[in-house]
């Protein structure tokens, strides 16, 4: 069941105060944060007055709404007034944003509870969430794992339920890999369907901020309250349709699903066979299942690598120690002052992204790398636009493995950068896609699947990932961790 | 083949400082890194273009005069500040 609805119930029937509810996950933070590394700022202060307005109102005979005081996360790259926002950058530490991103204005007014900040790469660069200058978040269902990246703190927090749910941002996988790793849900939406205003930019053409859930009825709930235009995005265009949560459980009987062949190739075994399982539980529920190929998506890791750091090396541009954040000590010049602040405040990750992009832009390569990529970029589009003429949508493994060790993904950063191989092609097409838990492997780690739809066609997938879950709920288990309710 | 010349060269242009002792390593990760990017040469050239994802062109607001942030709010997280400017000293 809805774990948003679950929380509503008991708080409109008053089995609970909102208070009590949220020093429930308050007190449950402090009790695991140590070991799960989820939460790098907690703000206890502004959830319980958040939680006495709802019991106020609900005291006073007022209904509430369902997302109205349920306790969440936001990833820490989501600008929150007055509320440090870091990226988990040294370059932002003490940085106090003066406004909210449009997502959180949107939850804030329709009442959630803001647990606090959780972990993430920094500046969202990586697969594991260890770039981090916190060190990173674990996976509940093995702490010795990573929770994956680069939204690991929202699903290492989401799946140990320290936060009912959280919103994350997905550049190359960010929402999908680590929702993948900790076995929960993760949605990344369709680009433009949700305002990036507040979200601080990584790869401006390729960054969307989604939900983190337990369950794919809640990825839709939250879906539903985020997604709507914008003036403050000029590339924010909204939900097209209605809400997505009201065609969650229709019949996907006749639904058409793509599998591209290139998606199962050197994936791991136990999560082929994972994804294998998946489609005979969907053509159990009637659904029909097509085959094809698609060699662009072959091209698509490097594409998304040259695009993301050229962009990310122009975003990044503006940490120079006058406006915000980090500022060197000691210096001689403004160029000294800048270059030492970028050099002592930016993670080694971070400065070999710069140093890419710019090299990839610059004089005598811009023709061979970005250009080029931008023009497979085109390929690769077509390629989709193609295959959804097949099909309704495509199901693909979310990653070729399940949560590495923890310090495994630092020692090598090209190795790390090809386990992005299934999430990267969906940025670069601007395409919607959730990934959902389908199995776990020997060791009991969580296998996730994702199911890829065509443009705003968000109500697709989600309708399609709840018939999975309806059908197989072994999947989606809970952890040892948390507030039971 | 990237040259320690070359990452010199774009450090200076990405405003970051390459420390002699980390500039062996940092050439040969990038060189990896090249080459993984060099993989889309074999890709065959499709002639597609792309302009942007959802073949959006610019909308214009209307040019009316709105309330911009407070001065005293944006200058909080400077790291120096006089006068309500942002404050750069050429040494420190």
């Amino acid at each position: 069941m809805s774990e948003i609805r679950k929380i509503h119930d008991m708080l409109s029937s008053k089995q609970i105060s909102c208070k009590e509810l949220t020093e429930k996950y308050l007190t449950q933070i402090e009790n695991s944060n140590k070991e799960l590394n989820a939460y790098v700022n907690v703000t206890p202060d502004a959830a319980l007055a958040q939680a006495e307005k709802v019991d106020k109102k609900l005291a006073s005979g007022g209904e509430i709404g369902l997302l109205e005081g349920v306790p969440m996360t936001l990833k820490d790259n989501l600008s929150t007034k007055g509320i440090e926002t870091t990226c988990c950058s040294k370059i932002l530490t003490g940085y106090k944003p003066i406004y909210n991103a449009s997502v959180w204005d949107k939850l804030e007014s329709e009442g959630a509870v803001l647990l606090g900040k959780t972990n993430m790469d920094e500046f969202a660069m990586g697969s594991s969430c260890e770039t981090s200058c916190f060190g990173g978040a674990t996976n509940p269902f093995n702490t010795a794992h990573c929770a994956g990246g680069s939204s690991g703190g929202v699903a290492s927090a989401v799946g140990a339920n320290i936060a009912a749910y959280g919103l994350g941002s997905d550049t190359g996988g960010s929402i999908r890999q680590p929702a993948s790793f900790c076995g929960i849900v993760g949605l990344k939406p369709t680009y433009g369907a949700v305002s990036r205003y507040g979200l601080i930019a990584y790869a401006s053409s390729l960054d969307q901020i989604g939900p983190i859930t337990k369950t794919v009825e809640d990825a839709a709930i939250v879906f539903d309250a985020i997604s709507d235009y914008d003036p403050k995005d000029s590339t924010c265009q909204g939900r097209q349709g209605e809400s997505t949560v009201d065609s969650v459980n229709n019949d996907i009987k006749g639904m058409k699903i793509g599998i591209a062949r290139e998606y199962l190739e050197g994936v791991r075994d136990d999560v082929r066979e994972a994804i294998l399982n998946a489609v005979k539980v969907y053509e159990s529920l009637g659904a029909e299942v097509v085959y094809f190929d698609m060699p662009a998506i072959k091209f698509a890791l490097p594409v998304y690598y040259i695009i993301a750091c050229a962009e990310a090396s122009s975003n990044l541009g503006r940490y120079d120690g006058i406006r915000y954040g980090y500022k060197a000590e000691h210096y001689n010049g403004t160029h000294d002052m800048m270059c030492r602040t970028r050099s002592e405040g930016f993670g080694d990750e971070v400065k070999r992204r710069i140093l890419l992009g710019t090299y990839v832009l610059s004089a005598g390569y811009y023709d061979a790398y970005y250009k080029k990529a931008q023009n497979l970029r085109g390929t690769i589009v077509k390629a989709f636009n193609d295959a959804f003429t097949k099909c309704d949508f495509v199901l693909a493994p979310t990653v070729p493995m399940t949560a590495f060790e923890m310090g495994h993904a630092v020692s090598d950063p090209v190795e790390t950068y090809l386990t992005d191989i299934c999430t990267v092609p969906v940025n670069i097409a601007g395409l919607p896609a959730v990934s959902v838990p389908c199995g776990f492997n020997e060791k009991g780690m969580p296998i996730g699947m994702q199911l890829i739809g065509n443009k705003f066609n968000e109500s697709i997938i989600l309708n399609a990932a709840n018939a999975y879950e309806k059908a197989a709920p072994e999947n989606f288990k809970t952890t040892k961790w948390g507030v039971k309710l | 083949m990237v040259t320690k010349e070359d990452i010199e060269n774009i450090a200076i242009l990405s405003k970051l400082f390459v420390a002699e002792d980390e500039l062996d390593d940092l050439t040969k990760q990038m060189q990896e890194i090249v080459d993984f990017a060099d993989a889309i040469n074999n890709a065959p050239d499709s002639g597609e273009e792309f302009d942007n994802i959802n073949n959006l062109s610019n909308v214009f607001r209307e040019d009316e005069v709105v309330p911009s942030l407070p001065c005293e709010e944006i200058l909080r997280n400077a790291p120096e500040q006089a006068e309500d400017h942002f404050l750069v000293r050429n040494h420190a």
